[in-house]
């Protein structure tokens, strides 16, 4: 087993006498993307903020390769790069100037040939000394991956990173994150509501929700293996007691005029022709993988 | 470069690669000609040439009311501080500085140190309120650097400023007071009293002391706005309240100055020249006192800054 680069345990946060987050636990591996997936509100930024030392922790501890972000926070951070929200920079100075300021807080200065490289990686070299006004917001998240990759870090910190970029950007974001997690071995965690977008970027994923972390688990078992077919057959009710009698680990269920299973790809056939034999009508049939939305629907709506 | 000095140059870059700064510092050059300008085309200088004359004629009045009108020790002192420096000039044949000469212009300029003072003002209230503003403070704060440091090169690079905005001051009344009155009467020494006696000073030394006098001030107030910038996160907020107490706080204080907890007040302390050239605001103040209460106020905005920048929470 790898060492963790993010160890979080028992984080808890209450403002006044409300308790924003309950005890939370995870670990981040080198070389995973790690999604953070909860509904608005849920507590994603508030923990984000107190990983990062943006926020006081009142109860528990993040420790970056060991280092306390409380107690040690310079060494600490130094191992983090991080996007909290939209990435703000400084308007009146070029996308250069920019990079350049946070090179510059360093301990070590980050090289020249550092920055440039960087910024040929999030594709900026033609308007990087334009000045930051001008940029659109596509630009300006890619300055912002820039920043918060500059010194190297062993772990990226992103909420919400598709916040607001078109269809295109949204992609070429993904690309990058998953390039950055597997072939240079950095842990990127990173936080959404866009349960569709987390499917397609993470290795595994958190659930928060009010506070209170759900469930972790790997994209694999969250979407499972399980098909969820729709049928529409007549008589309805004597199909679901003659399937519910055969195959009861189909857990049959009505909704409308349509019969819902869930069953394992290789069963779909056995089904159909055990109903179309016991006479049976069938007028459609359509199956699909249970989307990550649905788990996530199931998941937060049963609390 | 030490980390620390790159820090400072950051906040530098930040302040003037802005529009505003430049704006400022041109106004304060532009003030500066405009006064000198006024002072030798418009203003009358009078006649100058029996100052002898005017100064007996001065003494012969201020000894007479040093004897008939009742008046306080401090003030009494001052009078005859004052007719001390008068025939010291008749006798010694000192002219005394015109207003139309390269030293009485310099001297007056040093009273633009409000403007230095006030553009000051504008550029610490911005420190830290406008990285909240702009939405930077996020990508500031997970820096590898502790928010002590950070604030502290936020509040060097306010001197910084606010040292550039006096050297400028200083330097351009010099050209601007060559240029326009020429180094006639540059010779000139200052006069002033102590121990007893008149003593001849140099000029540039009596206006280096001058604007010395005026920074104490321009530091306080300057530290104020930095201190409501830092708490409040608005910078509006900071100009007003620092702007405001600058023009009024000496009222006040000159209206409760028959109190004897006045002298507590941050603004009863911040003129030291009414120690060396002046009488004090109330009775029993000394020099002393004051720099302790201005040391005691300024540990307070330091420490206020420091604590509430260090705990704060930031979100949104």
């Amino acid at each position: 087993m790898k060492k963790p680069i993010v160890e979080i345990k028992n984080l808890k946060k209450v403002i006044g006498d409300k308790t924003i987050i309950h005890g939370i636990s995870m670990e981040v591996f080198p070389g995973e993307v790690f999604g953070f997936l909860g509904p608005n509100g849920a507590g994603k930024t508030t923990t984000i903020r107190m990983m990062v030392g943006l926020m006081g922790i009142t109860e528990g501890q993040v420790l970056f390769n060991g280092f306390s972000i409380e107690k040690n926070f310079e060494k600490a951070i130094s191992h983090v790069g991080g996007i909290i929200e939209n990435p703000e920079m400084y308007k009146f100075l070029s996308g250069y100037d920019n990079l350049l300021q946070y090179a510059r807080m360093v301990p070590v200065p980050v090289k020249k040939e550092r920055i440039n490289e960087i910024v040929k990686l999030v594709g900026l070299e033609k308007r990087i000394h334009e000045k930051v006004k001008g940029y659109s917001l596509g630009m300006r998240q890619r300055l912002g991956l820039a920043q918060a990759l500059l010194h190297s870090p062993s772990l990226l910190i992103l909420d919400e990173p598709t916040n607001g970029l078109d269809p295109a950007g949204i992609r070429e974001i993904r690309t990058y994150i998953r390039k950055i997690a597997h072939e240079e071995g950095i842990a990127v965690f990173v936080s959404s509501h866009m349960l569709s977008e987390m499917q397609l970027m993470c290795d595994r994923i958190g659930i928060i929700q009010e506070g209170h972390l759900v469930s972790v688990e790997s994209v694999g078992d969250f979407v499972g293996d399980k098909v969820n077919t729709v049928i529409e057959v007549e008589p309805i009710e004597k199909a679901r007691a003659f399937v519910e009698k055969t195959l009861p680990e189909l857990n049959p269920k009505i909704n409308g005029n349509e019969l819902l299973v869930s069953a394992s790809r290789e069963k779909v056939p056995a089904l159909v022709k055990a109903l179309a034999e016991n006479e049976f009508n069938i007028y459609k049939i359509s199956s699909g993988n249970k989307t990550l939305e649905e788990k996530f629907l199931e998941m937060t709506e049963g609390k | 470069m030490s980390h620390f000095f790159r820090l400072v140059h950051n906040e530098n870059i930040k302040i003037y690669k802005r529009m505003g700064t430049w704006v400022m510092i041109g106004i304060l050059i532009l003030v500066v000609a405009l006064v000198g300008i006024f002072t030798k085309f418009v203003l009358d200088p009078g006649s100058n040439a029996d100052w002898k004359a005017q100064l007996s004629a001065e003494n012969a009045q201020l000894t007479e009311s040093l004897e008939s009108a009742p008046m306080l020790e401090a003030q009494k002192r001052l009078l005859k501080e004052r007719i001390a420096l008068n025939e010291y000039r008749i006798e010694h044949d000192v002219e005394p500085i015109k207003r139309d000469s390269l030293w009485g212009y310099m001297v007056d300029a040093t009273t633009f140190t409000g403007i230095a003072a006030l553009f000051t003002i504008v550029i610490a209230a911005g420190m830290v309120a406008s990285e909240f503003s702009w939405g930077t403070v996020k990508l500031l704060l997970i820096r590898p650097v502790s928010r002590t440091k950070i604030l502290l090169a936020k509040y060097a690079s306010t001197l910084l400023f606010a040292l550039l905005m006096l050297l400028l001051l200083f330097s351009t009344s010099f050209l601007f007071g060559i240029l326009f009155f020429g180094f006639g009467g540059a010779e000139t020494p200052y006069l002033s009293y102590s121990n007893g006696r008149v003593i001849e000073q140099n000029m540039v030394t009596h206006i280096i002391e001058l604007f010395g006098f005026r920074s104490i001030d321009l530091i306080m107030m300057v530290t104020l706005a930095f201190m409501i910038s830092t708490v409040f996160r608005s910078s509006s907020l900071a100009i007003g309240i620092s702007l405001f107490l600058m023009f009024t706080g000496p009222q006040l204080v000159q209206l409760l100055s028959q109190y004897d907890w006045a002298k507590y007040i941050l603004f009863a302390n911040t003129d030291l020249q009414q120690y060396t050239t002046g009488t004090p605001l109330v009775e029993g103040m000394t020099m002393t006192f004051s720099i302790v209460m201005l040391l005691i106020y300024f540990a307070l905005f330091a420490f206020l800054s420091l604590y509430i920048f260090k705990k704060r929470d930031v979100a949104a």
